[in-house]
């Protein structure tokens, strides 16, 4: 080892030092920041012990239920969409059909819950379409309820789901599957044994994606969701705005992502989970 | 007995028809090749063999009975795939175990199946390998293991050994043949290698735009095909059209190298007619006989020399000489000489016979 060659490993240190401090600090300090506002002032924990309290719990456990479900809804669309796209899509049209299909990744957010407002409305589009065939007699309500949130939930991350699916599924040898039939396979066992085992991966990291996103939506529930249901994100904002309870907003906060966190770890403790994960 | 048969088998990609009315029999315990150049439908025919595919007019019989509208997991047939496609996350055994799994055997049955056919193709140490960690040859031998596990009436291969490299290539060809001649099952074999094709099996069928072309034993197809394409895609042939001056048993026919007599091989073949006659390079001895040419180029090939030999009445021909043979004579009149006196050099002057030559259509 020579001495050009300490010198060099020096610079190295320090060229790629400092960008990862700057990294670390932009992550970490607000992180720090945060967390010192949820025990302050001096060493309480009387804002987690309000935030774990049963009044908060039921939000937890609600926010996370839609995160469970939404995730499960977008995974049971996707698969099958992917799916076909991958492997029974003639070549030429998948580019497009796929950049159709996550096009609402291009747009306005906001914009996209508000679509589904006019959508679902009593004198929306589809209580105009359902009224005037006759199919029911009053317009229906769609709106401002658990069904026009999931809706609006998981359109919009669907096309995270789909794509991050769709990687595993190109890779998938469609050869694989024409064996499995071949064997004597039905339909259920050829997705059972050969294409969940090969697209786990993709599903596991599209779930990691979406799941505390969804959980901790602001948005959708705001502009899409009923008065009665509360979801994390709200009560985190209210408690911001309307209180000015730093301390206690920034418990919640703690308390969501510790449950997230462990939600996580959980599904890592599966020896087969992760050896899909580590793939990634 | 017949195995399976492809009666008047058709399928159309938009204007193209890639296969063409194909019918042929493969009988019990039989090693039947499909062969022909990439892109003649023989790979097409297979899957709809398989069942992967239907064609559109036609029948696909196995032991009689007709299982054209049978998919493939119902079909008493298995298939090889080129790529082997084992299934990454199951064990040798799991793999070998799966249509087994399928077909619903209980798992005692089953265990033994497994070690049986794993112990038919020599790979039963690596039961519990992941396929992943076997070599090209192993994975080989487990593809067929899966296949052959539940004892199907007829195993299709589709250019299975085409990814091996020339030694394990060759090894694996006389092991596909002892383990077909063991489990004493049909095998039809797809390959575009004409030799892998004549070294295993009994009868051979070739394959061109869609059709078949000529069926038998390869001897017969090398020896005497029934066209010129047959015999072009066997092995080198050279073939030479001339008019026909006598018709006895042989046929004697007027050619650039001269007067041939040749083997009718079916075709009625009148005088003043035009026909095509092919010869094998082993059909001519090199060194006598009354045809005179020089040699333009020439090649190694191990076991024998090849040459091409432009005649001095025009035309060329491929030649092979042996170590037995007798040395080439140079342009001078003296022998060849060099490392190997016997050895052909461009420039030398040959004399030539041919022994052996057969009508073929054009």
């Amino acid at each position: 080892m020579g001495a050009a060659d300490e010198q060099g490993t020096l610079r190295d240190g320090v060229i790629a030092g400092v960008p990862v401090s700057v990294a670390i600090a932009v992550g970490v300090l607000p992180l720090i920041v945060l967390f010192v506002e949820s025990i302050g002032p001096g060493l309480g924990t009387a804002a987690y012990q309000e935030a774990v309290s049963g009044l908060y719990r039921g939000t937890l456990l609600y926010s996370l239920g839609v995160g469970v479900v939404v995730t499960g809804v977008c995974l049971a669309i996707a698969y099958p969409v992917t799916y076909w796209v991958a492997h029974r899509c003639p070549r030429r049209y998948r580019l497009a059909l796929l950049v159709t299909l996550t096009l609402p990744l291009w747009l306005n957010y906001v914009v996209l819950n508000y679509s589904w407002v006019w959508i679902l409305a009593r004198g929306g589009l589809l209580n105009t379409v359902v009224t005037s065939f006759g199919i029911f007699a009053e317009p229906l309500d769609l709106l401002y309820n658990d069904i026009s949130m999931f809706i609006g939930f998981v359109y919009i991350y669907l096309p995270y789901v789909i794509l991050t699916l769709y990687v595993s599924m190109e890779r998938l040898d469609y050869q694989l599957i024409e064996a499995a039939r071949d064997l004597g396979a039905p339909n259920r066992r050829v997705f059972l044994d050969v294409i969940l085992p090969s697209t786990l991966p993709g599903a596991i990291a599209a779930a990691l994606i979406v799941y505390a996103r969804i959980a901790g939506a602001f948005a959708t529930p705001a502009i899409l969701g009923g008065p009665g249901n509360v979801m994390i994100a709200s009560l985190i904002t209210e408690a911001f705005r309307q209180y000015d309870d730093y301390g206690f907003a920034a418990a919640l906060s703690f308390v969501f992502l510790a449950v997230v966190v462990v939600a996580l770890l959980a599904g890592a403790t599966i020896p087969q989970v992760r050896e899909e994960l580590r793939q990634w | 007995m017949t195995a399976l048969a492809a009666d008047g088998i058709t399928k159309t990609f938009g204007d193209e028809r890639a296969v063409d009315d194909v019918e042929f029999t493969v009988d019990d315990g039989e090693f039947f090749a499909l062969i022909g150049p990439s892109g003649c439908g023989k790979t097409t025919t297979l899957r709809l063999l398989a069942g992967l595919s239907t064609p559109d007019t036609g029948a696909v019989r196995v032991g009689g009975e007709d299982i054209t509208d049978q998919p493939a997991r119902e079909r008493p047939t298995n298939m090889v795939f080129q790529d082997l496609v084992l299934f990454p996350h199951m064990t040798v055994a799991e793999n070998v175990a799966y249509g087994l799994k399928q077909a619903g055997m209980p798992a005692a049955d089953r265990t033994s199946r497994v070690e049986d056919t794993l112990a038919l193709v020599e790979m039963s140490q690596f039961a519990d390998r992941d396929p992943t960690q076997l070599s090209g040859g192993q994975q080989q031998r487990v593809a067929l293991a899966r296949a052959l596990a539940t004892e199907p009436d007829v195993l299709l291969l589709d250019e299975p050994l085409s990814s091996l490299d020339r030694a394990l290539r060759a090894e694996m060809e006389a092991e596909f043949r002892r383990i077909q001649r063991d489990a004493a099952t049909s095998f039809l074999y797809v390959t575009h290698d004409q030799t892998s094709a004549m070294s295993m099996a009994d009868r051979i069928a070739v394959m061109r735009d869609g059709q078949i072309r000529d069926i038998g034993a390869p001897d017969r197809l090398y020896e005497r095909p029934q066209t010129r394409f047959v015999a072009d895609f066997l092995g080198d042939a050279t073939v030479f059209s001339g008019t026909v001056t006598e018709v006895d048993s042989t046929v004697t026919v007027d050619t650039p190298a001269g007067t041939v007599r040749a083997d009718p091989n079916g075709q009625a073949a009148s005088v003043d007619e035009t026909v095509s006659v092919m010869i094998r390079p082993g059909s001519v001895t090199v060194g006598t006989g009354s045809i005179t040419g020089t040699v333009i180029d020439h090649a190694y090939k191990g076991f024998f020399e090849e040459a091409t030999v432009e005649l001095s009445s025009g035309g060329r021909l491929t030649v092979r000489r042996g170590e037995d043979s007798t040395a080439a004579v140079r342009a001078d009149g003296s022998a060849a000489v060099g490392s190997d006196p016997g050895a052909f050099a461009v420039g030398d002057s040959v004399r030539l016979q041919i022994t052996e030559a057969v009508l073929v259509e054009a």
